[in-house]
This record gives structure tokens, sequence and C-alpha cells, in this order.
């Protein structure tokens, strides 16, 4: 950097390659953030006047049962997909490593895929697996006689839950995957060899090596995990659009009908910082827990 | 699993068996839609799981002309080429700006972007629909280029500007010397040298542009505008005992996606991780 100094541009030379972007990069994000934040402290319903009520919309958003069910489901789609994927995307990283395994290219190849299909495509895919007559789903288990565990997958308000989590899992499950992939090369192999010399096997070496040296990638994961969980939206739209009744219904779609379906304009900004907050809440708290070492 | 069953030929093969099974599985569901959108209604309905038996192509016309599937496409790649082409020009500018001049706001601007790397985009659905109709932008065939370009500014700026880095500024100042205007210098000697990151930005800005969702379903409302993604949840509700069209549909929307991820798949996963593993 001392020597490009040298290097001599002229002011306007400099604010036509900065000011278009950071015009609309302003206009877009920013804006929007701030004024969102305006809306909130009013009760604007579309209409041409809006008063200033304070933080009214924010009590209300507190004692809004909706809002805190709403929170609940992200909340257990975050947990399972937690659980489900980071566990499956360990052990699979471990049989990565395996020297056992052919066809690594195939498997990484075709285990990534699904991340890069839209969401729409993969809510719709998942619709017609869990579909009651021609689904994939109830197709194997008449197959192989499993017709009492036939549900209607997405319109049981007990499960449907449940159900709409399953595709997220399958859908990113190569992201984790990968990363920890590329992290697990990164250990020197002789650690693993001295370590197989003290008469260390797979499940120790994955327990005492591969785990806390890796710690700061899964920290890194898993804060991505709850940052894109917590804003589900579009699968959840496509598959059931929060249904049946509100029984899947999540904070980013709640904030979407508070808004576009019953066009209170106030409240549903007040409920897009409500997640905003809540959200980041919990990727600092989760910051500060896993400072403690394993 | 013990090494020691690993290590046997049958255990091998079991083992290998399994996460073949495993990989199957996981591409099943996409395998499914797409030999299914190649079978008749009829035959779909009498079992949905068989292969067809003889390939028919009746569902994808019926798609892209009936269903109007052309319309989106045409809007979707309108959109996804205008993005690309405006994210690649102003970051490499910005880049530039930033790797190579040292100036008071300097770091402040570098840290206002990667901010927006942070910053859940899609929570901002419903103010920036509300921004959008007082500022007169609702629903205009360019209304999706300015959050598109927006939200994929951050992440090729970063990108980029740790790749100018790595080029000695000493280049520019022998350009200089030899009489090169700053322009000159950015498009012929700079913008070739950068050509395997932008290779990335160029394709990890093409899927998630294709592949957006809630801002086309927000911003615009003329059918014309609409993209891929929001054209299939219409084509939903109009076809939605008509399996094997709506599959035809989704197999059209995901080809360009498939062939770029096929050709590209280093890339794409690559520049889709690679952040998190130095934390």
């Amino acid at each position: 950097m001392s020597r490009s100094s040298s290097l001599k541009i002229t002011r306007v030379g400099l604010l036509g390659l900065l000011a278009p972007s950071v015009a609309i990069y302003t206009f877009v994000i920013i804006v929007p953030l701030a004024l969102s934040f305006y809306y909130s402290l009013t009760d604007w319903v579309g209409g041409p006047t809006k008063n200033y009520i304070g933080f009214r919309n924010y009590s209300l958003l507190v004692h809004d049962s909706l809002f805190w069910h709403s929170f609940k489901n992200n909340m257990i789609i975050l947990a399972l997909t937690l659980i489900i994927q980071m566990s499956l995307a360990f052990l699979l990283t471990t049989l990565f490593m395996s020297k056992a395994l052919r066809l690594k290219e195939l498997h990484r190849t075709v285990i990534f895929f699904p991340v890069v299909l839209s969401a729409v495509v993969v809510g719709f895919v998942w619709q017609m697996i869990y579909s009651h007559d021609y689904g994939i789903l109830n197709s194997i288990l008449r197959s192989i006689g499993l017709e009492s565990a036939i549900r209607p997958w997405l319109d049981d308000p007990k499960i449907v839950i449940y159900s709409v989590t399953v595709p997220l899992i399958w859908q990113y499950l190569g992201i984790p995957l990968m990363i920890f992939v590329s992290a697990v090369h990164g250990i020197p192999k002789d650690i693993y060899e001295s370590c197989e010399l003290d008469g260390c096997t797979g499940f120790k070496k994955a327990r005492y090596i591969t785990f806390p040296l890796i710690y700061d990638t899964i920290k890194v994961v898993v804060m991505l995990c709850i940052s894109s969980n917590m804003l589900v939206f579009s699968h959840i739209y496509v598959m059931t659009g929060g249904g049946p009744g509100t029984s899947s219904m999540v904070m980013a779609q709640y904030a979407y009908k508070t808004s576009f379906g019953s066009m209170q304009l106030g409240y549903g900004s007040a409920v897009t910082i409500g997640m905003f907050v809540i959200s980041f809440g919990i990727v600092l708290i989760f910051k500060r827990l896993a400072e403690v070492r394993v | 699993m013990t090494v020691r069953m690993l290590l046997g030929k049958s255990g091998k093969l079991v083992f290998n068996a399994m996460m073949l099974a495993f990989s199957v599985a996981c591409v099943f569901p996409i395998a499914w839609i797409v030999y299914s959108s190649l079978k008749t209604k009829d035959e779909f309905m009498l079992n949905s799981v068989s292969l067809p038996h003889r390939l028919q192509f009746h569902n994808y016309y019926k798609a892209f002309v009936d269903g109007k599937m052309y319309q989106y496409f045409i809007s979707s790649a309108l959109n996804t080429v205008t993005t690309v082409v405006v994210v690649v020009f102003l970051s490499f500018c910005v880049a530039y700006a930033l790797s190579r001049f040292r100036f008071k706001w300097r770091n402040g601007i570098y840290s206002y972007f990667i901010v927006g790397m942070l910053i859940p985009v899609y929570g901002l659905i419903v103010p920036l629909y509300l921004q959008f109709k007082q500022f007169g932008l609702y629903d205009k065939f360019y209304t999706l280029f300015l959050p598109y370009i927006a939200i994929r500014l951050p992440l090729p700026i970063f990108l980029l500007e740790s790749f100018i880095r790595t080029v000695p500024a000493e280049l520019d100042e022998a350009a200089h010397m030899d009489g090169a205007s700053t322009s000159y210098l950015m498009t012929r000697i700079l913008l070739p040298i950068c050509k395997p990151a932008i290779a990335t930005i160029v394709i990890l800005t093409f899927l998630d542009t294709w592949n957006e969702f809630p801002f086309s379903l927000v911003l615009v409302s003329q059918e014309s505008l609409k993209t891929l993604p929001v054209g299939l949840t219409n084509f939903y509700g109009q076809f939605t005992s008509d399996y094997t069209t709506l599959m035809a549909a989704m197999v059209l929307s995901i080809l360009p996606v498939m062939a770029v991820y096929l050709a590209f798949y280093k890339n794409i996963i690559q520049g889709m991780t690679a952040g998190a593993v130095k934390g």
C-alpha cells in the first residue's frame, strides 16, 4: 500500500468510481432500514395519513401471541436444522476423509447440487413429494408396507412444521459439508499419523482431533445457519403459506402477511424490525456462548 | 464403524454402496421431477414413480407456450444479464479505488459495503416496497435492477478488492509511465488479470439473481415483468392438478442453473464455501 500512494487520481475520478455504487447501495439497503424503523413508530395502514404513535406497535408486538408462535416455529426449524444438518455434515465429512471412499467427486457434486436451486423450485418439488396421491413419499411407504405411516404431511397442523423443515435440511446440507471438508483438508496430515501411532481410531480421531481443530469453522457455520433460518421465507410461502391456519407461520411470513395481507404497514414494519433484533440477538448470544472452548 | 471393518474388501464395498445410496437419495427428488415431466398426465396418474414408457415433450410445449413460461424466461434473463454486467462493472470500479488509493473515507466506505453482507436483506421487502411505491419506481421494467444490483454488490467488492491487492502496484506505475490512462490501465491491464475472480463473481451473481424470489414477488405486478420463480407460483395456481406440466415448467426454470452448475461446480462450491474456513 505504501507505494501505491505514488499513483495519482483526481477527486472527480475517485468520486466517479465510488459514487454510483454507494448511491444505489444506500438507496436499496440503508434507506429502507431507516424508513422501516420510522414507519414502525406510526399507525400507518396504507392510507394518506400516518400518525406518530411512539413505541405502541412494539408493546403490541411483545404481547402478540401470533408473533411469538411464529418465533417458536423459527426456533423449531433452527434447532432441527442445526442438530440434523450439522451431525449429518460432520458424519459425512469423516466419511469423505476415508481413503476407502470412491467417487468422491461425484458424491460432492450430487450432494451440493440442491444448494444452487431456487427456494421456490425446492418448495414445489417437496410439495409434490408430500402429495397424498402422487407423491413419492407415500408411494415408498406403500411399497414397503407402511401404509399406516401415511399422513397429510403438509395439512396436519401437528406435523407440518417438521415437514417444512426437511426440505431446508436437504437443500442446504452441501454448504456445511463442503465447508467442513475444506477445513479438515487444512489439518496437517502428520497430526493424524502420530495419533494413529498412539492407537487412535475413527471416532476418537473425530472427537479429539478433527472437532477441536475445526471448532472455529463450526462456529461460523452455526452462525450462517442461525441467520438464514431466522429469515426463512420462500420455501414456506410456496409449500404452505404459513398454514394450515397459522401452524407453519414463521416470522418473515408473518411480517409479509401483516403488511401485504391486511395492509397494517406500521405494524408490519415493527414485526420486521423485531425479527431483525431477535435474529441479531440470537447470533450475538451464540457468539458469547461459543467463546467457551471445548 | 471401525477402521478394521473398513479395511476388509467386503466392508469397503458395503461402505461405498451405502454412500452411493445416500447420494442417489439426495438427488432423487430432482431426478423424479425431470423424468416425470417426460410422461403423459395419464401415465403419471397411473403410476407416479415409474420411468416414462416413451419420451414425449408435450408438457414442455404446454408449459412454455400455453403457460406463457417464455414470458417469465425473458424477464428473468433480462434481469439476470443486466445485474451481472452492472455488478461486475460497479464492483470492479469500487474495488480498484479502494485497493489502489488512500483517501480519507477509504476504510469507512469499505466497511459500509461489507456490513451489507451481514444485513438480512430479505427482511427489507416490506420497507423497500413502500419506498418504491413512494418514489414511483414500482412495477417498471427496471424496478428489479436496483435491489438485485445493490444486494449483490458487497461480496464482489470484497472478493475483487482483495484480489487487486495481490497484484503489485508497480504494474500500475509502469503502465502510467508508459503513458497509459487510468481507464486504459483498468480495462486493458487489470481487468484481464482479474479474470478468475470475475468468473466466480459472474457465476455466483447469475445463480443468486436467477433464483431470487421475495423482491420479485412484491416489487412488480405486471405479468410481463415477473421473473421465473414468481411465474412458477402463478403457474401453480393455474395448473394445480396438472402435475406433469408443472414439472416441465420447473425443469425449464432450472435448466440454465443445471448447465452452469455442471460446467462450473468447482468454482461454485469453492466460491460459496471458501470464505467460512478462514473465519
